[in-house]
């Protein structure tokens, strides 16, 4: 027993801590009712006390100034108490059924803390779930209490990852997507800007024991064995992937959409080549179409950094990405392996912003395009859930970027559930996410955050009433999260453990080969 | 120096005599051409035949070629193929090379669980020669993986891989996969493929010449298909320094002249279909020509067996043509056809019936599930379906059949090897 109820309200319920307890805010209690048990959690501590707040500063003055070192309050425990402010999370069942609370504790009722026995309506996971940390009291982690969520529903319902530096974004992700490879029952394409997800240099995907059969890593230098080079043909880029990406004047859209009609899917390549035929025309349109072209050739050239080997009058690019004489089934073998629910890792580290937005743009239309097609074919529900991992998501779906211009991530955000695409948006400004797309996103994996703004949005737009939450979030230690979720029962407080932990080791030698 | 890179062979492949015959020619002209351009050495990257033990008049005519190559002091390399490999030492490769008329570079189960390449030495050109053959149920990938990857010291003169596997980097088909070419050992200045059954030579950042010289004449369906529209069948040459490549040439080889009746049936009667093949034969002049009859879609109206194709064979037969071969697998009709995924090839149909199927199954074992357990299941169908040959007594080819089952499974007689 760690504490009684004393008073409070259904939304804030105030408890009396026992003088030998220790509360921390986001400790989870239990209060034992006739037939079932409900779930509390601490959102604010304070003092309490059966003196005059004035008696007590009269006390420490003399403990201050008189040097008196011996004074205690006569019964000490029953004068001076900590009050912990409650909120009731649900109300569990004999059977292990979990409802929203609807009644709050009897009066007067002692509360315990949480064990991992009254939390078994967890299911455990098998190969379809994802396990992303142990219910966390406090700061208490219950090692035995796994959760486990159900990766094709909560994919294909989009994910938002709210993290600021350092709270372990990159732990959990990588967690969340070693648990992916498990099955092929969700498809993934991870745009991994800072290439730490494979694990080139260290622990990472690759040591999954399926990692041969469901992970894919594209890198544009020295591919590891195993993994492929990635080269994208230039003639696979139409003017539609650099929708919402890149800006153009009506001018200069025009003009690209000109050299589309013309050259086809050689558009680019043509366009990088071209000279102005006529550079001192006095004529305006030929000018201003010069112009036009011009520009648009600095905006592409820069955006996916290219350069034009004057000698062979060829198109090059910097980073050994874009070519255009090979890679030409690049996108469609990333899409393909999408759709048989492998996880495909990208490392665009060596490539500018705007181009790792155009790469994803490219795979991510075609994997919508193809699932709408499933779903006209009453296929789709043979298809594993596709889902888009993005960092820096407002780049994408920032309110902003959207005013101007829809993009392929943002019809996803918008629409993607009801063809089973989702996206999973890793940001640290959930505040520039327009609010009905960050509603669209019901499930969030809430780590740390210190700005108020930040939580605020994200509070606001919880599948659960986080109004309380505000501290709590502040409060979030490196590897502490809450997921919220339609799909858990109530805001479950987490330890996301650490990916070398989760790593499973592979013991023992290699069984010897027979050669042929 | 010079020498030449075969692939993809797959001698036996022709059924009809007339197409068994095409296929002798063109191999025996191959090896007439390696001989008076006096070659240096010959590598064969795979499937040089069609099946691991072909029928007889095959063997007797491979080896007298092989023979040709050897009185000619040409050395062949070779390494298995997928087609030609048996997991139970049961190859005519080997027979080929216990004859002496093909070196097979050895590879070494090390200890440790690592494949070490073995390299053999040509001794009139100190080229150094090693590779991984194509084998079955993604064997080759283990080997691959478990490759333990030294490179070849660059200082001993030019270095050759043989391998036979479609490069994901090289394959412009979706449907299959592959292998990403970092899967390759690093360090060769030629990478003589074969799997691929078209003509490629390409280079990559770390493997320059990744070379396939695609099938000599026919080994799959569609490869008459894709010579009717133009396709180069043949073999590849390479001129090469002490350890430089000089030049890589393609040799075309033509078998025969092909001609392609390409009918789509989609949305239309079966007489109409009959109508338009007749109208296509009598505007196209077949006289020593293969012809390729294709025919596919959705009928609306009367049956597939409406289309009478014997008569269409003879009619062709008779006005000269060498042989008529029939693609009418993804020919069907509303009325009558079978439902479910049934486009593509048999082992396409194969395939993806045992994907969606595999799904329905939940089992432990990493090789039973996935990609895995559909390449088993395939290698296993295709064990099963091997014909008993000729004098094989009953008890034998059960025997032949089971153990191959088993060995294809990693199943030895007391359980799991």
């Amino acid at each position: 027993m760690i504490g009684q109820i004393v008073g409070g309200s259904f939304r804030d319920i105030v408890l009396r801590q026992k003088s030998d307890s220790y509360l921390e805010i986001g400790d989870l209690l239990v209060s034992e009712e006739s037939d079932h048990i409900l779930i509390l959690q601490v959102f604010d501590l304070r003092y309490g006390s059966q003196m005059d707040s004035r008696l007590h500063e009269m006390m420490s003055g003399v403990v201050l100034e008189e040097q008196v070192t011996d004074s205690e309050f006569y019964e000490p425990d029953f004068v001076n108490y900590v009050l912990a402010r409650v909120k009731i999370l649900a109300r569990i069942n004999s059977d292990m059924t979990v409802l929203l609370p609807k009644g709050i504790p009897k009066f007067f009722n002692k509360l315990r803390m949480i064990t991992t026995q009254d939390l078994q309506f967890l299911q455990k996971g098998d190969h379809d779930k994802i396990f992303v940390g142990h219910i966390r009291s406090g700061s208490k982690v219950l090692t035995n209490a796994e959760v486990w969520l159900d990766a094709f529903k909560i994919f294909s319902h989009h994910v938002l990852i709210p993290a600021t530096t350092g709270r372990g974004k990159s732990n959990l992700v990588k967690t969340i997507l070693y648990h992916l490879l498990n099955s092929n029952r969700v498809g993934a394409l991870v745009l991994d800007a800072h290439n730490e997800y494979y694990g080139q240099k260290d622990i990472g995907l690759k040591d999954h024991p399926n990692s041969r059969n469901n992970l894919v890593y594209y890198t544009p230098t020295n591919p590891p064995p195993g993994s492929r080079h990635l080269i994208i043909n230039l003639n696979t880029i139409r003017p539609d992937h650099l929708d919402g990406i890149l800006n153009f004047s009506e001018a200069q859209e025009r003009s690209m959409y000109e050299f589309y009609s013309k050259y086809k899917e050689k558009w680019i390549t043509e366009m990088m080549l071209y000279k102005d035929t006529n550079p001192d025309s006095d004529n305006q349109n030929d000018a201003m179409s010069n112009t036009a072209v011009r520009v648009l050739k600095q905006k592409l050239r820069q955006a996916l950094g290219l350069r034009i080997n004057e000698e062979e009058n060829i198109v090059e690019s910097n980073h050994n990405v874009f070519k255009n004489n090979t890679g030409e089934n690049t996108i469609k073998q990333i899409v393909r392996n999408i759709a048989s629910g492998k996880i495909v890792v990208l490392d665009t580290s060596n490539l500018g912003d705007e181009a790792e937005l155009i790469v994803g743009s490219m795979i991510a239309s075609d994997i919508l395009n193809l699932y709408k097609t499933a779903r006209a074919q009453a296929k789709l529900h043979q298809k594993p859930v596709a889902t888009i991992v993005i960092e820096e998501a407002p780049r994408v779906i920032g309110e902003d970027v959207l005013k101007s211009r829809n993009n392929i991530y943002s019809t996803i955000a918008r629409e993607g559930r009801k063809f089973q695409v989702g996206l999973t948006a890793i940001t640290q400004l959930s505040s520039v996410i327009p609010k009905t797309i960050l509603a669209n996103m019901n499930t969030k994996m809430i780590l740390g955050n210190e700005l108020k703004l930040e939580r605020q949005a994200i509070i606001e737009s919880a599948s659960q009433d986080l109004s309380e939450d505000d501290r709590n979030i502040a409060g979030l230690d490196l590897g502490e999260a809450i997921i919220s979720s339609i799909y858990v029962p109530f805001a479950l407080p987490i330890k996301i453990p650490n990916f070398q932990d989760v790593v499973e080791k592979v013991s023992g030698s290699k069984p010897r080969m027979k050669v042929f | 120096m010079r020498f030449a890179h075969f692939a993809d062979i797959h001698l036996g492949y022709g059924r009809s005599d007339a197409l068994a015959d095409l296929e002798r020619r063109v191999f025996t002209d191959s090896i007439s051409r390696c001989i008076s351009d006096d070659v240096d050495f010959v590598l064969m990257c795979g499937d040089i035949f069609h099946t691991n033990i072909p029928e007889m008049r095959v063997q007797k005519m491979a080896m007298e070629q092989l023979r040709r190559l050897h009185d000619a002091g040409i050395p062949v390399y070779a390494v298995y193929g997928s087609h030609d490999f048996s997991p139970i030492d049961n190859s005519v490769i080997d027979l080929v090379v216990s004859a002496g008329y093909m070196i097979k570079p050895p590879l070494t189960s090390l200890e440790s669980g690592d494949i070490s390449l073995g390299f053999v030495k040509d001794s009139k050109t100190g080229v150094r020669i090693a590779g991984i053959g194509g084998l079955k149920t993604g064997r080759d990938r283990d080997y691959y993986d478990a490759l333990a990857r030294e490179p070849p010291e660059s200082e001993q003169g030019l270095c050759i891989f043989l391998f036979h596997c479609g490069i994901t980097e090289m394959i412009n088909t979706i449907g299959d996969e592959g292998m990403p070419l970092s899967l390759l050992p690093g360090g060769f200045d030629y990478y003589a493929g074969g799997h691929l059954h078209k003509y490629q030579d390409r280079h990559f950042p770390g493997y320059a010449n990744v070379v396939y010289p695609g099938a000599l004449f026919a080994g799959h369906p569609s490869d008459m298909e894709n010579s009717a529209n133009g396709e180069r069948r043949g073999f590849v040459m390479v001129e090469f320094d002490h350890d430089i490549i000089k030049s890589v040439d393609f040799i075309e080889m033509t078998a025969c002249g092909y001609r392609l009746i390409d009918v789509d049936a989609n949305t239309k009667s079966s007489e109409y279909v009959r109508n338009e093949i007749t109208t296509e034969m009598s505007k196209i002049p077949v006289n020593n020509k293969v012809v390729i009859l294709k025919v596919y879609g959705e009928l609306a109206r009367g049956r597939t067996t409406d289309v009478d194709t014997g008569m269409i064979r003879r009619q062709l037969l008779d006005d000269g043509a060498i042989d008529v071969v029939m693609h009418m697998r993804d020919f069907t009709s509303k009325e009558y056809a079978i439902r479910g995924d049934s486009m593509g090839t048999v082992q396409e149909i194969e395939t993806n019936t045992f994907k969606d199927n595999i799904k329905q199954v939940n089992l432990k074992r990493n090789n039973l599930t996935g990609e895995q357990g559909v390449r088993l299941a395939q290698s296993i169908l295709s064990a099963t379906r091997k014909a008993r040959l000729a004098n094989e007594k009953s008890n034998d080819y059960n025997g032949r059949i089971t153990s191959e089952v088993l060995s294809h499974m990693d199943i030895s007689d007391g359980g799991v090897s």
